[in-house]
C-alpha cells in the first residue's frame, strides 16, 4: 500500500470522525409524525407489505391477510430498521419495551390523544358518551379479529363484576359500555365525563381483553361445572384469581392468552420470560414492513437494583431504565467509556422525586393537630436544603421544587413550584417555636406541647427514584431544627397494606400524575379523592368522598384556619373532610364534568392554588435526570425523552421501531 | 521464642517460682505469646480511640462536607508541589469537577488550598459522651488564614461524611455490642450451666434440652426473625440493646455446657467434698473453691466469643435487619458499601470491613493467648 493511500484513509477517517461527533452534538429531532395522528398505508400510498424472515417458515396466512385493511404506519426515530435479533432485558423494563395497545394513544408532546386501535373517537356534545370505532381487520395474536365485544367484556364483565372488582372507582361507577356494532361501541356516563378520553389513552391497554378466549373463565359465559373444572385445572382458588393471573401474565398459563401487542409471551418461568413477535401485529413502517423489527426478547427476573445496574453497565442488557437511578449514572457511564453501552439521559416528569406526605387522618390526635397547622408544614419545608440534595444526589441537574404540575402543562404557573421552598432553618425554628413545640428535656429534639416526646415515623418503599438517600438527608435537616424523624424502609406489600389502611404517620412517593394527561383526571396530590398504596395523606376523607360522594353544599374556599372544623367519622365510610377539602373535592367533580376547556383550566388552577397555599405534601427535587441504558447494538431509542407513568415512559417513542444492528 | 522465655525465667530459683500466684503464672505464660500481646495492645488502643471517638475523630459522624462527595482518601504531605520540605505535615484540598461526559465527580488536589495539621487543637464542636460540649480534637487542619480546612484520611461517602470518623464512631458501637453481649452471655452461661452442673438431675436435664434446642436452630434466620420483631417505633438506642440481647440469648449455650462440665467434674473432686464435709455452704463452696478453678477458662471462652458477637452484629446490620441508621456501626457502614458501584468506583467505602477483620483477628489471637495462659497444665518453658 502506498504512502499516499494510507494518508488518504487517515484523512477520510478523520472526516468521518468529525462528522459523527458533530451529529452527536446536534440536538436530536423527533420525527414530526410522532406529534400527529397516525397515517395509514393508503394515505401514504403503500400497497405492498413485507414480513420478517422469522415468520416465513411458519404456517401462517399471507401477510396481507394478517394485517388490517388499512394498517397504521409508524415512523421510526431516524431511519427504518432491519429485522431480526433477540433483545435481553430485565422484567422491570417489560412495560417500557413492548408497545402497549389501547384504543387511543398519547402524542409525543403529551398534549393530545390520537386514535390507535380506534379509527376515530367522538365525545358527545353533552359529554355523556364516548363513541369509539375500531379499525377494520385488526387481529389478536391467534388470528381472531378484534371486536367491540373485547372492550365490553372487560368493562361490563370484569370491572363491573362485584366478585372481580369489589370496589368500583368513581370514574367507572355507573358508566356502561354499549355495543353499537361489531366494530363500534360507546361508553355512556351518568354525568359528563370528557376526561374519560385521557383515561382511555393512558390506561386503555387495561380496558381490553380477548373476550373470545377469556369467556371460558367467566361465570357469565360458562356453566358453573365447567368453570370449576378449569379453576381446578389451573390450580387456582376461584375464577377471579385465575383471570387476574393470566391477565397480568403472572403464570405459565398466560402464554395461551392472545394479545394485541407487538410481542406475545411464549415462555414464563419464575426466572425468565420469553416473548416473540406477534405475527398479526397491525402496524407497519413507512416501507410497508410489518413491525416490530426485533424478532424476540427475553426478560430475566431480577429483584436487586444493584444487580440490575451492574448488569446494565456491563452491557448484559439491551435496554435498562426503569430501576436505574440518577446516582448510577457515573457507573453506567463507565460502561459507556468501555464502548459497550450508551447512556441516554432522559428527564423524569416527576414534579418531585420525593413527595413527603403527612397523614392528616392519623389516629394520633396530637399528630393530626400538628399536621393541620400550616406553620408546621412550612417549617418542615423550610428546613430542607434542596440545593444540597440537588448537588449530592442529582449532580446539580435536578430542580428544587414543590409538588405541582409539569412545566409543559397548560395548568402550570411558575409560582406553583416555589412556595416555602427556600432553605431557611432559622425561619423553620421560629415557626416551630411559635407553634409551641419546644425542647423540654434538652435532648436536642422538640417535644409535643404537652411535653410528651415527638417522633415522626416515616415508612417508605425505596423504589424507582432516589428516596432512601434523600430521606437520609431530610432526617439530618429536620434534626437540625429539632424534629425527630424515624425512617423505616418497608417492602412493597407492607407499603400497600399500611398506606391503604391509613396507618402510616408519614410516607412518601414520587409525584407523577402531574401532566395534562393525568392531572385533571387524578389530582391526587391536592385533593382527597381516592385510596391508593402510594398515598397516605387522607384516606378517611377519600373514603368519605368515594362512598358518600354526593355533592355537598359548597362553602367558599378558605385555606388553613378552618382545619379545626373536623367532621364526624363514620365507620367504614370515612370521615367527612373539613370544608376546605370538601370544596376541593367539589372542584374536582366540576373539573371532571365541565365541557368548557377554559373553565377546566380555571378550576384546575384553583386546585393548584390550594396546593400552593396549603402545602399538602412537601416536595424536594424534581424534573431530575434519568439514565436510560441502551446497548451498543440497539438502535432507534431517542437520546432525550420524558420519563414517567403519565406518558407511559416510552409509549410515544414507539419501542417496536427499535432494532438491533450488530454492526461489524 | 522459648529461648527468650527461658532466658528471662531461668535465673529464678524454684523457690521464687513457687511464690508466684496462679495469676502471675498466667501472666508469665501470656507474655510468651507475642502475637496475643500485640493483639491485646491493639485492642486496648482501638477501644481507647473509639471510646474517645469524639476527640480522635476529625468530624462528627453525621457532618457532611458538601465539597467532597465520594471524595477519595487524602494524603498527608511533607513536601509541597515545589519540593520544599515542611516539618508540619499538611494536605491539599480538593477542587471538584463533574465530568460533562461521564458525570463522574473528579477530585484534583488544589495547591492553592493548603491545609496544615495542628495537633490537640480546636475544631468542630461536639458533645462528649452526651455530657458536655467541647471542640478539642486530636488534630485539625487549617489553611494559612487559620480557617478550618478539611481532611479525609479514608475518603468520604455518598453524603460527604468522613469515613474515618464514621469508622471510629461505628467501632464504639460494634466493639461494645460485643462486650455487653458477652456480659449477658457470661451471666446466663455461668448461671444456667452452674445450676445444671451443681444441682444435676431434673434441672440439668431441662437445661440440657433447652441448650440442644437452641443450638439446633439455624442462627441467622432466627436472628433475622427476632430482629424483625423489634417494634418499628423503637428508637435506635433501644434497637441497639434489643440486638445485643438477642445476640446473647443465643450465645450462652456453649459456655453453659462448659461450665456445667466443669461443675460436674469438680463436684466430686476430693477438695470440694472435703470443703463440703467440714461444713462449707453452697455459696462458699461455689465461690471460694469452684470458681477459681474454672474462671480463667470462662474468661478465655468469653474472649473468644466476642468476635462472634461483633460478626453477628455486622452480619445482621449488613443484611439491613440489625442496627439501622442513624446509628453508626461497622455493619451499618458495610451495608452502605454493599454494592457494585462502590467496588468499581469508590472502594474506600469498604474500609470498615478492614477494621472488622482486624478487630476480630485481634480478639481471636488474644483469646488464643489467654487460653494457653489460663491452662494450668500448660507449664512448658516455665520450669
Amino acid at each position: 500500500m502506498s504512502h499516499l493511500t494510507t494518508k488518504f484513509i487517515i484523512f477520510l477517517l478523520g472526516v468521518l470522525w468529525t462528522f459523527s461527533t458533530n451529529a452527536e452534538e446536534e440536538k436530536e429531532q423527533w420525527p414530526i409524525e410522532w406529534y400527529e395522528p397516525f397515517k395509514t398505508a393508503s394515505e401514504i400510498g403503500l400497497t405492498e407489505f413485507q414480513q420478517s424472515p422469522y415468520l416465513v417458515d411458519q404456517d401462517l396466512p399471507p401477510i396481507e391477510e394478517r394485517l388490517p385493511v388499512d394498517p397504521i404506519v409508524v415512523y421510526p426515530l431516524k431511519e427504518t430498521g432491519k429485522y431480526g435479533g433477540t433483545a435481553h432485558i430485565v422484567n422491570n423494563d417489560l412495560w417500557q419495551f413492548f408497545n402497549w395497545e389501547a384504543a387511543l394513544t398519547i402524542s409525543a408532546d403529551m398534549s393530545s390523544f390520537f386514535p390507535n386501535l380506534a379509527e376515530w373517537y367522538e365525545l358527545s356534545e353533552d359529554g355523556r358518551s364516548l363513541t369509539i370505532k375500531l379499525r377494520e381487520g385488526i387481529r389478536w395474536s391467534d388470528g381472531e379479529p378484534l371486536k367491540s365485544d373485547d372492550f365490553i367484556f372487560t368493562f361490563m364483565h370484569l370491572w363491573h363484576n362485584k366478585e372481580y372488582q369489589s370496589e368500583t372507582y368513581r370514574l367507572i361507577r355507573g358508566v356502561r359500555a354499549i355495543k353499537i356494532d361489531e366494530l363500534t361501541f360507546r361508553y355512556d356516563f351518568p354525568r359528563p365525563r370528557p376526561l374519560f378520553v385521557n383515561f382511555v389513552a393512558q390506561y386503555g391497554d387495561f380496558m381490553i381483553d380477548p373476550s373470545h378466549y377469556m369467556k371460558q373463565f367467566h361465570p357469565d359465559f360458562t356453566t358453573k361445572e365447567e368453570l370449576e373444572a378449569r379453576v381446578k385445572e389451573y390450580d387456582m382458588f376461584n375464577w377471579t384469581q385465575l383471570v387476574n393471573d393470566i391477565r397480568r401474565e403472572g403464570s405459565e398459563q398466560s402464554v395461551h392468552v392472545p394479545t394485541l401487542r407487538a410481542y406475545k409471551l411464549v415462555e414464563a418461568s419464575p426466572s425468565r420470560r420469553k416473548y416473540v413477535r406477534n405475527p398479526y401485529y397491525y402496524k407497519v413502517d413507512p416501507e410497508g414492513r410489518q413491525l416490530p423489527y426485533i424478532d424476540a426478547f427475553s426478560s430475566e427476573v431480577v429483584q436487586e437494583h444493584e444487580i440490575m445496574a451492574a448488569m446494565a453497565s456491563a452491557g448484559q442488557l439491551d435496554f435498562a431504565a426503569f430501576q436505574m437511578r440518577t446516582q448510577d449514572i457515573p457507573l453506567l457511564k463507565l460502561g459507556e467509556r468501555n464502548d459497550i453501552i450508551k447512556v441516554h439521559i432522559w428527564k423524569r416528569l416527576h414534579s418531585s422525586d420525593v413527595a413527603i406526605q403527612p397523614n392528616y387522618n392519623h389516629e394520633d390526635e396530637r399528630l393530626q393537630e400538628l399536621y393541620f397547622d400550616l406553620r408546621f408544614r412550612r417549617a418542615l419545608s423550610h428546613a430542607i436544603n434542596r440545593d444540597e440534595i440537588n448537588d449530592i444526589v442529582y449532580f446539580g441537574e435536578g430542580t428544587p421544587r414543590q409538588v405541582t404540575v409539569h412545566p409543559t402543562s397548560r395548568f402550570f404557573k411558575p409560582h406553583y413550584a416555589t412556595p416555602f421552598l427556600e432553605y431557611d432553618p432559622e425561619k423553620s425554628r421560629a415557626l416551630l417555636d411559635e407553634i409551641g413545640l419546644v425542647d423540654v428535656d434538652g435532648d436536642g429534639y422538640r417535644e409535643h406541647k404537652d411535653g410528651s416526646p415527638l417522633t415522626i415515623t416515616l415508612e417508605f418503599y425505596d423504589f424507582e427514584t432516589p428516596k432512601g438517600i434523600t430521606m437520609e438527608l431530610v432526617l439530618e435537616y429536620w434534626r437540625e431544627v429539632g424534629i425527630s424523624l424515624n425512617l423505616k424502609n418497608v417492602n412493597g406489600d407492607l407499603q400497600r397494606e399500611r398506606a391503604i389502611a391509613g396507618k402510616m404517620e408519614m410516607t412518601l412517593w414520587h409525584a407523577d400524575r402531574v401532566t395534562d394527561i393525568l392531572f385533571p383526571l387524578f389530582p391526587d396530590w391536592w385533593v382527597a379523592r381516592s385510596i391508593s398504596w402510594d398515598r397516605g395523606m387522607w384516606n378517611d376523607w377519600s373514603r368519605w368522598y368515594m362512598k358518600r360522594g354526593q355533592k355537598t353544599p359548597s362553602v367558599g374556599f378558605q385555606p388553613n384556619p378552618i382545619w379545626h372544623l373536623k367532621g364526624e367519622r363514620i365507620k367504614g365510610l370515612g370521615t367527612e373532610p373539613p370544608p376546605a377539602m370538601r370544596q376541593l373535592q367539589d372542584w374536582t367533580d366540576q373539573m371532571w364534568e365541565t365541557m368548557d376547556e377554559a373553565e377546566r383550566l380555571r378550576i384546575g388552577q384553583q386546585i393548584l392554588e390550594g396546593g400552593v397555599e396549603n402545602l399538602w405534601v412537601i416536595g424536594t427535587v424534581g424534573l431530575a435526570p434519568h439514565p436510560v441504558v441502551v446497548s451498543k447494538r440497539l438502535k432507534g431509542v431517542p437520546l432525550e425523552g420524558i420519563w414517567g407513568w403519565d406518558n407511559r415512559w416510552t409509549l410515544a417513542n414507539h419501542p417496536h421501531t427499535w432494532y438491533i444492528d450488530e454492526g461489524q | 521464642m522459648s529461648d527468650v522465655a527461658q532466658a528471662t525465667i531461668a535465673p529464678e530459683s524454684p523457690a521464687q517460682q513457687a511464690l508466684l500466684t496462679p495469676s502471675q503464672l498466667a501472666w508469665k505464660r501470656f507474655k510468651r505469646h507475642r502475637l496475643a500481646l500485640i493483639s491485646g495492645l491493639f485492642l486496648v488502643i482501638l477501644y481507647l480511640i473509639t471510646g474517645f471517638a469524639e476527640f480522635f475523630a476529625p468530624y462528627e459522624k453525621t457532618t457532611r462536607n458538601i465539597k467532597a462527595i465520594y471524595a477519595p482518601p487524602m494524603s498527608i504531605d511533607f513536601f509541597d508541589t515545589e519540593g520544599n520540605f515542611q516539618f508540619r505535615p499538611f494536605t491539599y484540598g480538593y477542587t471538584l469537577t463533574i465530568d460533562e461526559v461521564t458525570w463522574a465527580r473528579k477530585y484534583i488536589e488544589d495547591p492553592k488550598q493548603k491545609f496544615d495539621f495542628y495537633f490537640f487543637s480546636r475544631g468542630e464542636s461536639y458533645e462528649f459522651w452526651n455530657l458536655f460540649k467541647a471542640d478539642f480534637h486530636f488534630f485539625v487542619v487549617k489553611d494559612e488564614d487559620g480557617r478550618l480546612g478539611y481532611f479525609h484520611l479514608l475518603g468520604t461517602d455518598q453524603l460527604g461524611r468522613d469515613v474515618l470518623s464514621r469508622v471510629l464512631y461505628g467501632g464504639r458501637v460494634s466493639l461494645s455490642i460485643g462486650l455487653i453481649g458477652i456480659g449477658l452471655t457470661l451471666f446466663l452461661g455461668v448461671l444456667l450451666g452452674g445450676f445444671a452442673g451443681y444441682i444435676g438431675g431434673f434441672v440439668d436435664r431441662v437445661v440440657q434440652r433447652i441448650i440442644e434446642v437452641i443450638q439446633s436452630l439455624p442462627t441467622l434466620p432466627l436472628w433475622m426473625s427476632l430482629t424483625a420483631a423489634l417494634p418499628a417505633h423503637w428508637s435506635s438506642i433501644r434497637v441497639y440493646f434489643g440486638v445485643t440481647l438477642i445476640l446473647s440469648f443465643f450465645g450462652w449455650t456453649a459456655l453453659a455446657r462448659q461450665v456445667r462440665g466443669r461443675f460436674l467434674a469438680l463436684r466430686d473432686e476430693d477438695f470440694i467434698v472435703a470443703a463440703r464435709l467440714i461444713g462449707g455452704g453452697n455459696t462458699r463452696v461455689i465461690f471460694k473453691h469452684m470458681m477459681p478453678n474454672f474462671m480463667s477458662h470462662t474468661i478465655t471462652t468469653a474472649t473468644l466469643a466476642v468476635p462472634g458477637m461483633i460478626l453477628g452484629e455486622t452480619a445482621l446490620s449488613f443484611l439491613g435487619i440489625g442496627l439501622r441508621p442513624p446509628i453508626v456501626s461497622w455493619g451499618v457502614l458495610m451495608k452502605e458499601a454493599q454494592n457494585y458501584q462502590v467496588i468499581v468506583m469508590t472502594p474506600w467505602i469498604l474500609f470498615p470491613g478492614l477494621f472488622v477483620v482486624l478487630a476480630v483477628m485481634a480478639y481471636n489471637l488474644l483469646g488464643d493467648g489467654l487460653r494457653d495462659a489460663a491452662d494450668p497444665h500448660n507449664i512448658g518453658g516455665l520450669k
